[in-house]
């Protein structure tokens, strides 16, 4: 995926997306805003499927932030519930479509899997036998 | 001395005054948020006392107060009320009255100041650069903190003419011979939107206004909930404090527009995954609505990436969700954190329990895909060292959760000598819930999702993770179960109250179920009141620990259900019976915790500072408890009312029960009054 909100929305999968819940559907509209301009990327929502586009049309839930917060989110560093939280980003309509660009959007770089955790303590101890068990 | 509508609450003294107090949380709160943390009235520059108060809803309050010290009021010819109110705003009006045949001249002062502290850092207060525009023409005090776009304000308006400086407002005024002056002042609480607009106002969910009917929406509350007629003194009146706690502590999520449970004053003021579900788990016989909007809710805010600062996985379900400034900038805690272990099977127990009691067969297809995402998650991100059980670990090592059952306090995991196991830890009844939600999930993809392979899957796997689990977690010697096991399989052998849970959830085998249950009300874990969280005689017992031997009425209610689950109805009424009598020696709202002294010693049930009330899952136990004395459980489209009274309660009505059946009505007796009871279908 890209590192930016352009990019990442140009290269984003048009097939189906099992992480977002079927029963969900709804339009929003992206408004990134940059050197006084602003590019709208309009995206479509059903059965499990995003389609973007570029169109300042109406939508269920309008989005507007500046390039460099819409990039974070895009990258997964900053959590859209917290971006609204700072008032880095501010909503109009539908609130309940945000939650989607959590799975829309990539999750942070470099997250480990629980499992991870799990597979290290068991190395440790098989490394170390008689480490005290304690923390 | 509190006012509270859902997150909006105000904390004062007797007299109404607010001043900052270091270590607790004193002030009008809002999205965790202090917008005032000073509001002290003078008249002629003294303070003034209390003679009476009038809490006449959880959201309204009448102060009655005279000048001076408590010494010489007695014949004071002036006097004061304070009439406050809180909604999506706060409100007093302040009515002087003059009580002599004379013109009288005063000067009332309201001194005004906000810290706008996140209520995260009470305890840690810092100093915040707060603007402020003192305008005596249009009688309006502003008082505001910005930090990059995060704003916060508050602003005070005086109906009558006001002399407005930095620090408040001074009216003087004369009164006519027994007249009376009046002026209103309203706080507006504004949270940051675009081009400093309410956030809120942007938002469709909160445009279809708070405030209206906020006395006919509660009493429409107490009406909807079946009605209790109790034999003994003061349950009535206990059940419908409860009930009326519940209905203060809802609040609408900024992206909802449903009112959802709150955990607790006053640390608690947001939504919480494990409060809210408990609660609504605890509250289905009563006031059922709650859970609806609880679930779309969490299924809203369910994980979706891999995320170590929040501790999120794809499926996981939140833990908490923060509004205060240190949360949207993740100075001390992020304002959406999914650390716990717990929330996530629990959330599918409660879809699965709510559509027993409703017959909501839609909202189980409807929220098929996070309760599909939710059982997944078990297998695919909970199991941490595979080997088939339910584990935490915190990754955000700088402020995570430590231990992420509802037993999280940093200590609260040991064995019987003190040691704390490494991570990552399975501790006990996280297993229960895990089994309970498969064997739930089974049912509903069998019966509404149209899954029958899974349904199996879901099955066999519940099966084989209840073997596996009373082989390994069992403890012949003890005869109890483990509190967890540690990564490498050892068990940690302390002696706790989490085995109650694992009746609750049907993991016990029924050979083992009594010998759980003695131990449950044995002299260890039985303090008369209820049953402490961890067993005296074991080397950290505390009976002042939160999680190390204190006593929590949410606990119990969930321990009591899953002894009559077992049939064993003498211990069940046993804890029922404490917990009620706790409830009503204190008086007031169910506490959260009470320490976990002998009551033969203490007598009297002895609060524990750190615990707050109201709390919903704490009023939510009481009525749990209730459910549980009556036996109350859907069999098919029926109740089944099936009492197990404690001694001395008497006659026991519930009236109204509303369910798939429509509204049903449950009768007990206690054994004193009754020869027999027997099961009885409506």
């Amino acid at each position: 995926m890209g590192t930016t909100v352009e990019q990442h929305l140009q290269q984003l999968d048009a097939g189906r997306r099992p992480d977002l819940p079927e029963t969900t559907a709804g339009t929003l509209r992206l408004d990134v805003r940059s050197d006084g301009c602003t590019e709208h990327w309009y995206l479509t929502i059903a059965d499990q499927h995003v389609r973007v586009t570029r169109s300042a049309d109406d939508a269920e839930l309008v989005v507007r932030a500046d390039r460099a917060v819409f990039d974070r989110m895009a990258r997964g560093e900053l959590h859209p519930g917290a971006g609204l939280l700072r008032n880095e980003l501010t909503v109009q309509g539908n609130m309940q479509l945000l939650m989607l660009l959590r799975r829309i959007f990539s999750g942070p770089r470099g997250a480990r899997h629980p499992r991870e955790l799990g597979r290290a303590a068991l190395v440790g101890r098989a490394a170390t036998p008689l480490r005290d068990e304690q923390p | 001395m509190h006012v509270i509508a859902g997150n909006v609450f105000a904390i004062s003294d007797a007299q109404g005054d607010i001043e900052v107090d270091p270590q607790t949380p004193v002030g009008l709160f809002a999205y965790d948020t202090r917008f005032l943390s000073h509001w002290v009235l003078r008249i002629d520059g003294e303070r003034i006392n209390a003679l009476s108060r009038d809490d006449m809803t959880y959201f309204e309050t009448r102060f009655f107060l005279v000048p001076g010290a408590a010494s010489h009021y007695v014949d004071a010819d002036v006097s004061i009320i304070r009439h406050r109110s809180v909604h999506d705003c706060f409100h007093e009006k302040i009515t002087v009255l003059n009580h002599s045949s004379q013109h009288a001249e005063f000067t009332v002062r309201m001194e005004m100041a906000s810290d706008f502290t996140d209520i995260i850092e009470v305890g840690h207060l810092r100093q915040r650069a707060v603007q402020i525009s003192a305008d005596s023409a249009s009688q309006r005090l502003v008082l505001r903190y910005q930090r990059e776009r995060f704003i916060r304000e508050t602003t005070v308006r005086s109906t009558v003419p006001a002399e407005v400086d930095e620090g408040g407002m001074t009216f003087r005024i004369r009164i006519a011979p027994e007249g009376k002056w009046e002026t209103d002042l309203h706080v507006s609480l504004t949270i940051g939107g675009e081009e400093g607009r309410d956030l809120r106002e942007d938002l469709q969910s909160h445009q279809q206004a708070v405030r209206t009917g906020m006395r006919e929406d509660l009493s429409e509350w107490l009406d909807r909930a079946p009605r209790l007629v109790a034999e003994r003194n003061g349950l009535e009146e206990t059940y419908r404090g409860s009930l009326a706690d519940l209905a203060a502590l809802r609040y609408k999520p900024l992206s909802y527009r449903e009112r959802v449970p709150i955990g607790g004053l006053p640390w608690a003021m947001g939504l919480c995954g494990r409060n809210g579900i408990i609660t609504c788990l605890q509250t289905m016989a009563f006031t059922p609505e709650l859970t609806p909007a609880t679930l779309r809710m969490l299924a809203l805010m369910q994980g979706g990436q891999l995320d170590d600062a929040l501790d999120e996985e794809p499926g996981k379900i939140l833990a908490q969700l923060r509004y205060g400034e240190t949360g949207a900038f993740g100075d001390r805690s992020s304002a959406l954190y999914y650390g716990a272990a717990d929330t996530t099977p629990l959330f599918v127990v409660l879809l699965d329990e709510y559509e027993r009691w409703s017959g909501d067969a839609d909202l189980v297809r409807e929220l098929r895909h996070p309760a599909r995402m939710a059982l997944d998650w078990i297998d695919d991100y909970g199991d941490l060292t595979g080997d088939g059980y339910l584990r935490y670990q915190r990754r955000n090592e700088r402020d995570g959760t430590i231990n992420q059952g509802w037993k999280d306090s940093p200590d609260g995991i040991v064995n019987a000598h003190g040691r704390q196991p490494a991570f990552p830890r399975a501790t006990c009844e996280l297993q229960g819930y895990a089994y309970d939600a498969k064997r739930r999930g089974a049912r509903l993809a069998r019966e509404f999702w149209g899954d029958p392979a899974y349904a199996d899957r879901l099955e066999r796997e519940a099966a084989a993770l209840k073997d596996r689990f009373n082989r390994d977690f069992w403890l012949p010697q003890q005869d109890y179960y483990a509190l967890a096991l540690d990564p490498y399989g050892e068990p940690v052998d302390a002696l706790s109250s989490n085995i109650g849970h694992l009746l609750w959830s049907g993991i016990v085998t029924d050979d083992r179920a009594e010998a759980v249950a003695e131990h449950l009300v044995g002299p260890r874990l039985f303090n008369g009141w209820g049953v402490r969280t961890f067993a005296t005689g074991q080397r950290t017992y505390n009976p002042v620990g939160l999680h190390l031997g204190a006593v929590w009425p949410s606990d119990n209610a969930l321990i009591a259900a899953g002894l009559r689950h077992y049939r064993l109805d003498v211990p069940a009424a046993r804890i029922a019976g404490g917990i009620f009598d706790m409830a009503q020696t204190l008086g007031g709202a169910v506490p959260e915790v009470i320490a976990g002294y002998e009551r033969s010693l203490t007598k009297y049930p002895v609060k524990l500072a750190s615990g707050g009330r109201p709390q919903s899952w704490s009023s939510g136990a009481l009525l749990m408890l209730l459910g549980t004395t009556l036996g109350l459980r859907p069999i098919g489209d029926n109740l089944l009312v099936n009492p197990a009274v404690p001694e001395g309660f008497g006659r026991l009505e519930l009236l109204d029960i509303p369910g798939r059946w429509g509204h049903s009505d449950a009768y007990a007796r206690d054994r004193s009054t009754e020869g027999q009871h027997r099961p009885r279908l409506r």
